[in-house]
């Protein structure tokens, strides 16, 4: 019996680290940082259209529809990687609306970018001083995010996309 | 002639305040900035680092400051953009209580268990 009573911390401390050591492998990738915008309102945003300075896109102007946010620049080498396969996702959900963040970027360059790669954006936001990524808690480009139609965000990806996460992750969701 | 010394006290006195309150701006900043985790980095501080995402947090806590928040807000501002890991030291919240309080209760309890049988052991 005493020596039962002398193990019990030991014991419990084993069953706490075996817990957390379960919870880490399972649960969460310690090299993505964990997403606190997810399952949350989109935060407040207006940006200015990068072909038309006279139109603007606000945060309000989400709701009712599924849109997809991908934050991106012509300085961006990642983004040249997973650039194609918006024209999947275009193709593949034909009612989602692309919304895309030209993220700290001369307007001319990402103009130059989209006309060398193809635009497939509903609507090319200017994000010039990186407000707007700020408010969607951005740290590196690209970055990508799901908006259902109530206005949350049920969706993030940090890094490029992959065709991999586009079917299983993203066609999922519709 | 007076009016000469009372300007050019005043000149003194502006450039030492603009100097003092620059400076302590510069210190909250720094003081918070070593706070928070870069998040492009390994284990560095905002403050210690030079990356571009570093640079961004330094001007927008600059910002914050300048526009009247205080670091708790700022600190706020932050964990509901980039979660609570963005501060080295995580909050005391209910979420994390447990790995506040457990090294404390298992050294309780330990005690606790150490006293009984100490005690148990003199007896018999």
């Amino acid at each position: 019996m005493r020596k039962i009573i002398l193990i019990t911390p030991l014991i419990l401390l084993t069953v706490v680290c075996l817990f957390f050591l379960l919870f880490i492998l399972f649960d969460k990738d310690p090299n993505e940082p964990p997403s606190a915008l997810l399952n949350k309102n989109v935060p407040f945003f207006s940006s200015i259209n990068l072909y038309n300075d006279k139109e603007n896109i606000l945060s309000d102007n989400l709701k009712g529809k599924y849109t997809l946010v991908n934050f991106f620049a012509s300085w961006c080498t990642p983004c040249r990687a997973e650039h194609y396969l918006f024209f999947e996702i275009q193709k593949e959900i034909p009612e989602l609306f692309i919304l895309g963040f030209a993220h700290k970027d001369n307007p001319a360059d990402s103009k130059k970018y989209l006309e060398i790669e193809g635009n497939p954006y509903s609507f090319v936001g200017i994000d010039q001083d990186g407000k707007i990524a700020f408010e969607f808690g951005v740290f590196g480009l690209p970055e990508t995010f799901i908006i259902n139609r109530e206005g949350k965000i049920i969706f993030k990806h940090i890094g490029p996309l992959t065709k991999k996460i586009v079917e299983d992750e993203i066609t999922t969701l519709f | 002639m007076r009016l000469q010394h009372f300007f050019k006290l005043f000149f003194i006195f502006f450039l030492t305040y603009s100097a003092h309150s620059s400076e302590s701006m510069d210190n909250r900043v720094k003081k918070l900035t070593l706070e928070l985790r870069c998040m492009t980095c390994q284990n560095q501080s905002v403050y210690d680092s030079d990356s571009d995402y570093s640079e961004d947090i330094k001007i927008l806590v600059k910002e914050k400051f300048e526009e009247g928040l205080n670091e708790k807000e700022i600190k706020d501002f932050l964990t509901e953009r980039y979660g609570e890991y963005i501060l080295f030291k995580p909050y005391f919240n209910s979420k994390n209580i447990l790995l506040w309080l457990f090294p404390f209760i298992l050294v309780i309890v330990s005690i606790f268990i150490l006293i009984k049988n100490s005690k148990k052991t003199k007896s018999s």
